[in-house]
C-alpha cells in the first residue's frame, strides 16, 4: 500500500524467511538423506527416516506424547476453565487475581520443573512430611514417572489455558446470560448450554496453546520423567546430539511440524484471533 | 572479566582479546586451582567447559567449527575422531613430560605411538550400591533384580550399556556380532522397567543422597560418591568381567592454539599438577610419577587402583568398525526409545 | 456457586505459587536436607562466589537485552504494518513460529546454522544465539501489539495526515504513543522469554555464549541442589517484579 509499510514489514519478513522457511527447507531435505557412519548427512536420497517411523517402537512413542498432550490438555482446561469463571466475575479484584495467575506463567519454567523435582524425590517434602506423619514407610516414588510428566505438563500449562478462556468469558454479552436466567434456567444450566459454547473459541485457543507445546515438550520429560520416558521431543533432542542421526531427527520433525500445523489451521477457522 | 560487545555480540567472539584457550572436559575431571594456576604460569587464560559423555562431545566438535581448542575423549573414540580429521597430531617436542606417564600408558592399544592423544585419567566401569542392599550386588545380572525396581540407574552411554548386557551375556564388550548385539537390546529392554534413569556422574549426588539404591557407575564417579557419603556405599567389580577405559587429552584440528593447547597438555602431565588433580576429584591418573605425591590411602585406594587379579577380568573398550557403529547407535536409539 | 468457586480458585492458586514459595523457604535453610536447621543467606553466598554462575548470568543478561531491543523493534514496526494491511503470509509465518515447538525451532536453527557455516567462517556463539532469539521473540511481541493497536482508531491518523503531517511523522507521534505502554508490555515479554529460554538456546549456543538456564539445568539434572534453590529464588522474585510491572504498564 505504502512505502511505509513496506519499510516496516521488511525486517519482520526478512528474518521470518531467513530463520522459519529456510531452516525448514534444509530440515526437509535432511529427511531425506542417510546418515554418515558416525554422524553427518551425506547422500544417497532415501526415505528409509520416515520408515522408521512406522516401525511400532517409535509409532509407541508418538501414541504415547500425543496422550499425553492430550491428558495435559483436558486436565488444563478442566481446571483452568472454573479459574477463568471466578477471575471474570471477581469483579473490582480481577487484575489482582489475574496476576496472581501470570505470574508464575513468566517466571522460569525451568525453576518451576525444579520446584517439583524439590518437592516430589523421595527425600523431599512430600514423602519426608509423610513419613513424619506415619501415613507412610517408605518413600513413595513419586518422581521419574509418566504422572509426575503430566503434572508438570499441568502445571506448566495451565496459565496457558486460563487466559484465553478468560478473554473470552470477559467478553462476553453479560446481557446474554441474564436473559437465560430470565427464562428460567438454573446457574448450572446457564453455565452449560449457554457460557460454555459462547466460549467455545477461547477454549480452542487454550487447546492448542497447550496441546502442541506439550506435544514437543522436552525439559519436563526429561527433569521429571527421568529421561526414561522418552517423548517426542526427547527423541528428537536426541538424534540432533548424541545420537548423530540428523536425517531421522530431522523426518520427526517434518512430522511434528506438520502436526502443528494441521491443528493450527483447524483452530484459526473456529478459534480465538491472536494474529 | 571479559567484556561483551552488547548487540550483535558475538562478532568478536571468534578472535577474543588475547590469548586464550578453549578447554572442554568431563565434569569434575580437574582440580579448581589447576586452570587458575596455568593461566598465571602461562599467561594463557582457559575457557573451561564440561561435558557429561563421549557422545555429546563428539556431538559438539564433529561439525569442525565448534570453537573448542582441547577435548579429553576417551580411547575408543581416538579412532573415530582420527577418521572424521577432527585431531590435530601432537608434536612430542613440545610435551617433555610425556616421560611421566605409567609404561601401561606410554604405549596405550589405541595409539601406539601417542600421536593423536596423551592419557590423563583411566579408570573400569563397575556397580556403586548402597551398603544397605544385602546380598551385595557382585555380577551385572544382578542389576536386572526386581527388587532395584525404580531405584536402579544405568549409564547414559551406548558402549557402557550393551558392553553390560554382552558380559552378562558372557560375550565381549566390543562384540560386532549382530546376532549377539540383538540379543544384548533384549536385556536392556527387559531392564528398562526397573530403571529410574539413565545417568553418567549425575548419579553420583543420588547415590550419596541415598535416592539410588545401585548404578552402574564409572570408578571415578563411585570414588567421588563414596567419599561424599563416608561408610554408605560400596563399589563391586562384576564377576563376568567388565570394561576398561582411558580418557585422553587431545587437540582438535580446528584449534588455531596449537602451541598454547600443547603448553596446557604438557602441564597435565606435570607429576605435581597431576597429583593435585587426582587428590581433587578422587580419579586414576595415568601419570606413574604422580603416584609419588599421593599419600598411601589414595594409592592404594581399591576403587581407584584395584589389584592386578581384578583388573585382569577387565577390557578394553575398542573403536567399532563403522558398520557395527551404525547397527549400535540404532539398537541405542531403539532402547533409549522404547 | 460463589462460595464453591472462591475455595476452587483458593486451592489453584495454592497450587500454582507453594512449590515456588517452598523453595524459597528452603533456601534459607541452613540445612541442604530437608529438615528444618534454622535461616541462613550461605546459600546465596555460595551462589554469588560461583563464578561459572556469574558469567552465565551476564552472558544472558547480554542476550536479552540485545535480542529485546531488536525484536521489539522489529516486531512493533511488523504489527503496525499487518494492522495497516493484513498479510497472510506474515500472520501465517508469526503463528507458524507461535505454535512450532521449540525443539523443532532449535534444531531447524541448528542445522541453518550449520549449512552456513560451510560458506563462511563463523561459528555459534553470542550472535547465534540473538538471533535465535529474535527470531522467537518477534511473535510474541506482534500479539500484544496488535492486540493494542485493534483498540486504535485510525482516523486518529488520517487527522493528523490531513493536517499536513508525513506518513511517518503521524505515526511516529499519534500512534507510537499510544502504542507505548504495549510496547514497553511486549519488551518485557520478550526479556523474560529470552531470559528463560533453553532448549533452542542450548542447541544454539557456542563455546563461550553458557547461559544461565543452561547451567540451571545441568544443576537440576545432578538433583536437587540447596544453591539451586538460592538461584531459583533469587530468579523467580527478579523476573516476577519485571512482569508486575510489565502488567502495570499494560494496563496503563
Amino acid at each position: 500500500m505504502t512505502r511505509l509499510r513496506t519499510i516496516f514489514v521488511t525486517p519482520a519478513a526478512v528474518l521470518m524467511l531467513v530463520t522459519i522457511v529456510v531452516p525448514a527447507a534444509i530440515i526437509c531435505v535432511y529427511s531425506v538423506l542417510s546418515r554418515g557412519a558416525y554422524g553427518g548427512v551425506e547422500l544417497p536420497w532415501t526415505i528409509e527416516n520416515y520408515g522408521r517411523l512406522i516401525d511400532p517402537l517409535y509409532g509407541g512413542i508418538f501414541v504415547r506424547s500425543v496422550g499425553l498432550a492430550a491428558a495435559a490438555t483436558v486436565l488444563c482446561i478442566l481446571l483452568g476453565f472454573p479459574l477463568a469463571l471466578f477471575i471474570a466475575q471477581s469483579g473490582a479484584r480481577r487484575n489482582l487475581y489475574l496476576s496472581l495467575v501470570i505470574l508464575p506463567f513468566w517466571t522460569s519454567f525451568l525453576i518451576r520443573l525444579y520446584a517439583w523435582m524439590f518437592l516430589l524425590r523421595d527425600t523431599g517434602l512430600i514423602n519426608t512430611a509423610l513419613q513424619s506423619l506415619g501415613l507412610i514407610h517408605q518413600p513413595l516414588p513419586l518422581l521419574y514417572n509418566t504422572g509426575a510428566v503430566l503434572l508438570g505438563l499441568v502445571y506448566g500449562f495451565l496459565p496457558f489455558a486460563v487466559l484465553p478462556i478468560y478473554a473470552t468469558l470477559e467478553r462476553l454479552d453479560k446481557s446474554l446470560l441474564e436473559a437465560a436466567a430470565d427464562l428460567g434456567a438454573r446457574p448450572l444450566a446457564v453455565l452449560t448450554r449457554v457460557t460454555l459454547p459462547l466460549c467455545a473459541p477461547g477454549i480452542g485457543a487454550a487447546a492448542i496453546l497447550v496441546f502442541v507445546p506439550s506435544l514437543g515438550t522436552y525439559i519436563t520429560s526429561d527433569l521429571l520423567g527421568g529421561s526414561k520416558t522418552i517423548l517426542i521431543g526427547n527423541l528428537v533432542q536426541n538424534q540432533f546430539t548424541t545420537a548423530r542421526d540428523w536425517p531421522f531427527g530431522a523426518a520427526i520433525s517434518i512430522v511434528l511440524m506438520i502436526v502443528a500445523v494441521m491443528l493450527m489451521f483447524a483452530v484459526r477457522r473456529r478459534g480465538e484471533e491472536l494474529l | 572479566m571479559k567484556r561483551r560487545t552488547l548487540l550483535l555480540g558475538g562478532l568478536a567472539a571468534a578472535c577474543g582479546r588475547g590469548p586464550r584457550l578453549n578447554v572442554y572436559n568431563w565434569s569434575d575431571y580437574i582440580a579448581p586451582e589447576t586452570a587458575p594456576q596455568f593461566e598465571r604460569e602461562s599467561g594463557v587464560r582457559i575457557h573451561y567447559g564440561t561435558y557429561e559423555s563421549n557422545q555429546e562431545m563428539l556431538a559438539q566438535v564433529m561439525s569442525g567449527n565448534s570453537g573448542w581448542d582441547v577435548v579429553f575423549p576417551s580411547g575408543d573414540f581416538i579412532e573415530p575422531m582420527r577418521e572424521l580429521k577432527l585431531l590435530a597430531p601432537l608434536d612430542h617436542a613440545l610435551l617433555p613430560n610425556l616421560s611421566a606417564l605409567s609404561p601401561e600408558f606410554q604405549r596405550p592399544p589405541w595409539d601406539p605411538e601417542l600421536r593423536w592423544a596423551v592419557p590423563y585419567m583411566h579408570g573400569v566401569t563397575g556397580i556403586l550400591y548402597q551398603r544397605s542392599l544385602q546380598p551385595a550386588p557382585a555380577t551385572w545380572a544382578d542389576l536386572w533384580d526386581a527388587r532395584l525396581r525404580g531405584r536402579l540407574t544405568m549409564l547414559d552411554d551406548e558402549p557402557e550399556v550393551l558392553g553390560a548386557c554382552l558380559k552378562k551375556l558372557r560375550d565381549s564388550i566390543n562384540s560386532g556380532n549382530p546376532a549377539e548385539l540383538q540379543a544384548a537390546r533384549e536385556q536392556a529392554l527387559a531392564q528398562k522397567p526397573l530403571l529410574r534413569a539413565y545417568l553418567n556422574a549425575e548419579v553420583r549426588d543420588q547415590a550419596a543422597a541415598g535416592d539410588v539404591l545401585a548404578a552402574q557407575a564409572w570408578a571415578v564417579t563411585a570414588a567421588q560418591a563414596i567419599a561424599a557419603a563416608p561408610g554408605k556405599l560400596a563399589f563391586a567389580f562384576p564377576s563376568e568381567g567388565f570394561p576398561r577405559f582411558a580418557d585422553n587429552v587431545a587437540i582438535l584440528r580446528e584449534s588455531r592454539r596449537a602451541e598454547a593447547a600443547h603448553r596446557w597438555i604438557n602441564y597435565l602431565l606435570h607429576p605435581q599438577v597431576a597429583a593435585g588433580i587426582v587428590m581433587a576429584t578422587h580419579t586414576a591418573s595415568a601419570n606413574q610419577e604422580a603416584l609419588r605425591y599421593l599419600p598411601p590411602q589414595v594409592r592404594q585406594d581399591p576403587v581407584l587402583y584395584p589389584a592386578s587379579e581384578i583388573l585382569a577380568r577387565g577390557e578394553w573398550f575398542q573403536a567399532q568398525p563403522a558398520a557395527s557403529q551404525k547397527l549400535r547407535d540404532r539398537l541405542w536409539t531403539e532402547i533409549k526409545s522404547s | 456457586m460463589k462460595r464453591g468457586l472462591e475455595v476452587y480458585a483458593i486451592a489453584i492458586y495454592a497450587f500454582l505459587h507453594l512449590p515456588l514459595l517452598i523453595l524459597a523457604i528452603f533456601s534459607v535453610n541452613a540445612s541442604r536436607f530437608t529438615a528444618w536447621q534454622g535461616f541462613s543467606l550461605h546459600w546465596y553466598q555460595a551462589m554469588f562466589a560461583d563464578r561459572d554462575l556469574l558469567e552465565s548470568a551476564g552472558n544472558s543478561l547480554a542476550i536479552a537485552v540485545a535480542s529485546t531491543a531488536l525484536s521489539t523493534v522489529i516486531g512493533t514496526l511488523a504489527a503496525y504494518a499487518l494492522w495497516r494491511r493484513a498479510s497472510n503470509w506474515l500472520a501465517g509465518g508469526l503463528y507458524l513460529s507461535l505454535v512450532t515447538p521449540e525443539i523443532v525451532t532449535g534444531v531447524s536453527l541448528l542445522a541453518l546454522f550449520q549449512w552456513a557455516f560451510r560458506y563462511v567462517d563463523f561459528r555459534l556463539g553470542m550472535h547465534t544465539v540473538i538471533l535465535a532469539h529474535v527470531s522467537f521473540s518477534i511473535a510474541y511481541v506482534v500479539v500484544v501489539v496488535l492486540a493494542r493497536l485493534r483498540g486504535f482508531d485510525p482516523a486518529l491518523e488520517e487527522a493528523a495526515q490531513d493536517l499536513g503531517a508525513t506518513e511517518f511523522a503521524a505515526f511516529r507521534r499519534v500512534t507510537l504513543p499510544y502504542l507505548a505502554p504495549a510496547v514497553a508490555a511486549a519488551a518485557m515479554l520478550a526479556f523474560t522469554i529470552s531470559i528463560d529460554d533453553y532448549v533452542i538456546t542450548s542447541l544454539v549456543a557456542g563455546v563461550d555464549s553458557q547461559t544461565l538456564p543452561m547451567v540451571i539445568y545441568a544443576m537440576a539434572r545432578r538433583g536437587v541442589s540447596p544453591v539451586l534453590n538460592a538461584v531459583s529464588t533469587t530468579i523467580v522474585v527478579l523476573l516476577g517484579t519485571l512482569v508486575l510491572l510489565s502488567e502495570r504498564l499494560r494496563r496503563a
